[in-house]
């Protein structure tokens, strides 16, 4: 599904280069659930950031479902993001100006889609995360773990094919954090190839596979055999 | 200390921010700027006492800008009842009838030029006014050097004596302290000058070009000879201005002066007749308040200038609102900072001193830029409104109450703006202040942002739409069909009676500068008139066709006249469009004849043939004295009566003086009116060098020949609108104003709602929003501002436009243009101002944004 090669990513500093990612090649099949991991600065979110389409400065190749978008343009790569990747964020991202529902809605609020049909997929999401009672809530009336869903819900409202997380679970204390890796977990199972970023072992083995990363560099690639399914916690 | 160590913590936090300190002082320094200059101007104009004794005992009897000789009833009066300019007899009477004033002064109503020569020096031409005796025992002025009149310096057997104003002493005579007891020559006639009236007084009003002396009434005789008012007790010219004693009750001394002058009218045989009788109940004095001095300038600018206090008060609700704006933005930046003091213990007095002191130092920053931009402004408004000033007395230096006046704006600007910030910090919960709004997108400190741009946007439309109507008020105005031809078109002024000429020597002199003036390359055509056309100038008379009886009192039987050499139409454009014009035939023994325009035709011969009719001046038994020969197009001779319509005019050739007046006032205009003060220039193409020519052809011809102004025809025409001119460039220019400041207000509050919503925007675009869809979101914002502020707007300048009803000329108050031009254009400017802050939240890269957050 996903062909990185040779990415790197580096940032100026002073008269200086400071590398963030070196080299990577890295092969996401349809399905996978990718854990990255790595001491802070190692370029775990730098990666899910080129993963997710939403850095620009990177040099290699990115081939998603045999689309080079190392080719697009900027445009063209928003584009393309929009329509195939989900992003759940570690401090959730809502915007407390709207309710649950108009949250979730908001992805699809940038597609060309009829009214009616977006307020279907809201509705379908909500009932799907059972949180339909609180489809009129402002954010700031849910619990850390509630906005985290909301914020899974509106990543994956769009049925992307690929779901980003970084630090899904970073802001919440572990009951809610497990709640939410089993919801990853789910959508795993339903098809949808997941990779999360984080420092957590125990997150780490909702998985099926695990890279490391040390200073830019993909140190571990390796697959975790004992993933743990949904619904057994 | 205290206030030390506030004073050195703000300056300290303004240097940190030069772009924020430097915004709000130009801001600031704009709004205070502007109403310091037009209060310079308020104060200067409306507000000022005159430089004398104890100004509020000073009492005028009249309140109406009746000007400069009317004889019988004054014009206004026969309408109004209002009685406000005096003959000298009726001075007398009144004084006498009125013991309740300690003094009574007379001055002249209108404002003379007088040739006025000192040994062998060429002439100048200088003001004088004719004042009364004790004019400045009644002001209680005393003299810089040597004496002021006395009562015996006004009388017929006096010799005759002159008091020069402190700037003509200076201005025109370099100070020279032999210049007392010494001779000068007005208008030809010796006069000692016997004082010199101290530094300041400019006399008994404001005016743009004060007197640069006075001289007693009783030489008016002496330098008028048989053209003398003084001694016409129905030749009213004067002004009275008296001081009451202590405890005098004004209204029962005005209903005194009404009985006396009802009582001098009943006296007056021709005052009676014609109808008068039944006028003179009606007439009456009103005692206004002279401290101020006579009111004309006040009368003729006090609604421009009100209206101008009122727009730059606009502005500078603008200008605060602008600054309190950036104040709210930089209190919400600042606010983990106070929240940080908070928790370590600082008082809410403490923090809200620490911000009123930062806000007061700024707005007293921006008022001392202010005051240099005030007196700029002054400076070019004074120059734009009074072009032709003389030793005025209104300074654009800021004196101790504009000083006051600005000190009071900018501190309380100051506290205005600094209130709200200060309010805000106080809200601010130290625990989430301090942990910073990492999670959190909304902004709550936006509403009274968004609040202020609407405030902004309402009042700016309002200031536009004003800008607009009084701009097309001017171009109406200046536009309109004067029908005359001013290009290549100059006018001189002169005065051949003040250079020592007597009617006998006019014709050779007249001939002398046709000739001289004709023979000066490039020239079309030369002409004289006892005045030119829209100079200012209006000498009317009541018309009376032949063989009709005497019109009634208060029956419109007026027309303007004028005495003119056969060129005058021809020179100035005018087609005759019936008849013929003045030839070389008609001399001073052929029969009298008179040029009618249109207007005149239908007033006096309507749906008759006027060429052949006859008619006279004032008087029934002189109704045949002039046959018409011709009717010349109708043009503007002087915006007095209407800019609508056009006045009756008739004109008499300069060869023909009516010799059979037996009514001495009659005579005596007529010789008057021999003498020309104009002389009309046709260029085939302006020289460059007009000036120098036709002031030296006129030395050529008699050095005492001076000349008192030159200037083009057009330049001339444009006069009449200065006021206009003034406010419509003010009005222009404040509206401008208020469009840049309330575009920068938005655009402040755009680029920090983009600041602070950086993250929100991040996640807007990590989430699929595009860049046109960022764009068009910051765009719908900041519109959405302006669109409320419209709606609360153009109600406010639909008000506004009614209230400046008396000032526009052919142009509704709800005129579409300036209802549909004032939205747009701030549309415009808004739409500019905030499509920079857009594109940079479309530049927004989402990773560093979400980063950010």
């Amino acid at each position: 599904m996903i062909e990185l090669s040779n990415i790197e990513r580096s940032y100026k500093a002073g008269h200086t280069e400071e590398w963030v990612l070196r080299r990577v090649g890295l092969t996401i099949r349809r399905g996978d659930f990718v854990t990255i991991m790595g001491p802070s600065g190692a370029g775990k979110s730098s990666l899910l950031n080129v993963l997710a389409l939403l850095d620009d400065g990177w040099q290699g190749e990115y081939q998603f479902d045999e689309v080079p978008l190392h080719d697009y343009n900027r445009k063209q790569r928003a584009d393309f993001a929009r329509q195939r990747i989900g992003m759940v964020f570690q401090s959730y991202h809502l915007l407390d100006d709207l309710t649950v529902a108009e949250n979730i809605d908001l992805p699809l609020s940038y597609k060309d889609l009829p009214v009616r049909v977006r307020q279907g997929l809201v509705a379908d999401i909500l009932d799907r995360f059972q949180m339909t009672a609180k489809k009129d809530l402002f954010p700031s009336q849910l619990s850390g773990g509630q906005q985290q869903l909301v914020g899974i819900a509106r990543a994956v409202v769009h049925a992307p094919a690929l779901l980003l997380a970084d630090e899904p679970t970073g802001n919440l204390h572990s009951t809610q954090g497990q709640e939410i890796m089993q919801m990853f977990c789910e959508l795993n199972q339903e098809g949808t190839t997941i990779v999360q970023v984080t420092h957590s072992e125990s997150n780490a083995q909702y998985g099926n596979r695990l890279i490391e990363l040390r200073d830019g560099w993909i140190v571990r690639d390796e697959s975790i055999a004992g993933q743990i399914a949904a619904g057994t916690r | 200390m205290t206030l030390v160590r506030d004073l050195r913590y703000a300056l300290r936090s303004l240097r940190n921010s030069p772009g924020f300190t430097l915004t709000v002082i130009v801001t600031l320094a704009l709004g205070i700027g502007a109403n310091t200059a037009i209060f310079t101007l308020v104060n200067g104009i409306l507000l000022r006492s005159l430089p004398v004794a104890d100004p509020a005992q000073l009492y005028r009897i009249g309140d109406e800008n009746q000007c400069c000789v009317d004889g019988g009833f004054p014009q206004d009066a026969s309408q109004t009842g209002d009685f406000s300019i005096f003959s000298f007899d009726l001075y007398q009477h009144l004084k006498q009838s009125a013991p309740e004033f300690e003094e009574l002064a007379a001055t002249q109503a209108g404002q003379w030029t007088w040739s006025v020569r000192r040994g062998s020096d060429l002439a100048k031409s200088l003001h004088g006014d004719f004042v009364s005796g004790n004019y400045f025992s009644t002001l209680g002025v005393n003299a810089y050097a040597g004496r002021i009149f006395s009562d015996s310096d006004d009388s017929p057997a006096a010799a005759p004596a002159v008091v020069l104003s402190y700037a003509a002493w200076q201005g025109e005579y370099a100070g020279d302290p032999s210049i007392l007891d010494s001779i000068i020559y007005i208008q030809a006639k010796p006069f000692t000058v016997i004082g010199i009236a101290p530094p300041g007084f400019f006399g008994d009003r404001i005016t743009d070009t004060p007197p640069d002396f006075w001289i007693p009434l009783h030489t008016e005789p002496y330098i008028e000879a048989g053209d003398a008012i003084l001694n016409e007790p129905e030749s009213h010219w004067l002004y009275l201005l008296g001081r009451v004693h202590a405890g005098t009750n004004v209204l029962a001394l005005e209903s005194k002066l009404t009985v006396a002058l009802r009582q001098w009218l009943l006296s007056r045989p021709d005052m009676v007749a014609n109808g008068g009788a039944a006028l003179i109940p009606r007439m009456h004095v009103v005692l206004s308040p002279g401290g101020g001095g006579i009111q004309n300038l006040q009368d003729e600018t006090g609604k421009g200038l009100r209206m101008l206090m009122a727009l730059s008060t606009l502005v500078l609700l603008i200008a605060c609102a602008n600054i309190a704006n950036l104040m709210l933005a930089r209190t919400t930046t600042r606010r983990a900072g106070i929240a940080l003091r908070t928790a370590l213990g600082a008082g809410r007095r403490r923090i809200l001193r620490e911000i009123l002191t930062e806000s007061i130092v700024l707005s007293c920053l921006g008022g001392l830029v202010g005051l240099i931009v005030a007196y700029a402004g002054c400076r070019t408004i004074l120059a734009l409104v009074f072009p032709d000033a003389r030793h005025m007395p209104i300074s654009a230096s800021p004196s101790l109450p504009v000083l006051g006046f600005a000190l009071l704006i900018s501190v309380i600007t100051g506290v205005l703006f600094g209130a709200a910030p200060a309010w805000l910090s106080f809200h601010a919960q130290p625990a989430e202040a301090l942990k910073g709004a990492s999670r959190t997108t909304r902004d709550r400190s936006s509403l009274p942002q968004k609040a202020l741009v609407v405030f902004q946007a309402a009042l700016s439309v309002v200031l536009l739409a004003g800008a607009i109507l009084m701009t097309k008020t001017l171009t109406n105005l200046e536009s309109q069909n004067f029908g005359v031809v001013t290009a290549n078109r100059y006018v001189a002024h002169f005065d051949p009676q003040g250079a020592g000429y007597t009617i006998d020597k006019l014709p050779a002199l007249y001939r002398e500068m046709q000739d001289r003036f004709s023979a000066l390359p490039g020239v079309a055509s030369v002409s004289l008139a006892t005045y030119s056309p829209l100079e200012g100038d209006n000498w009317s008379d009541c018309v009376i066709q032949q063989g009709h009886p005497a019109p009634q009192h208060g029956q419109d039987c007026d027309s303007t006249w004028d005495r003119v050499d056969t060129h005058f139409l021809d020179t100035i454009g005018v087609p005759i469009v019936r008849g013929r014009g003045f030839t070389e035939q008609d001399t001073a023994t052929s029969p009298e004849v008179a040029l009618v325009n249109e207007a005149f035709a239908k007033k006096f011969f309507s749906n008759q043939d006027p060429i052949g009719k006859r008619f006279g001046q004032a008087m029934p038994e002189y109704s045949g004295s002039f046959e018409i020969v011709g009717v010349f197009r109708d043009f503007k001779m002087n915006l007095q009566y209407s800019h609508e319509n056009v006045h009756p005019v008739f004109l008499r050739p300069l060869t023909q003086q009516y010799m059979d007046y037996k009514d001495q006032g009659l005579a005596r205009g007529e010789t008057r009116s021999m003498f020309v003060n104009a002389m009309i220039l046709n260029f085939h193409a302006a020289p460059p060098n007009v000036d120098a020519l036709v002031r030296n052809t006129f030395a050529g011809i008699d050095p005492n020949l001076t000349v008192s102004d030159l200037r083009s025809f057009s330049n001339q025409l444009a006069g009449n609108f200065n006021q206009e001119r003034l406010v419509s460039r003010l009005t222009g220019l404040f509206g401008l104003l208020a469009l840049v400041l309330a575009s920068v207000g938005l655009y402040g509050v755009m680029s920090y709602f983009v600041a602070r919503r950086t993250g929100e925007i991040g996640i807007r675009m990590a989430l699929g929003a595009t860049r046109p869809s960022v764009v068009n979101m910051v765009m719908r914002g900041a519109l959405w501002q302006i669109l409320v502020g419209l709606v609360l707007g153009i109600p406010a300048a639909l008000y506004v436009g009614y209230l400046m009803k008396v000032l526009l000329y052919n142009v509704d108050s709800y005129d579409p243009t300036a209802l549909a031009g004032a939205p747009l254009l701030l549309v415009i400017f808004a739409a500019a101002a905030a499509f920079i802050p857009a594109r940079r939240a479309a530049s927004i890269e989402p990773m560093q944004a979400l980063r950010t957050e």
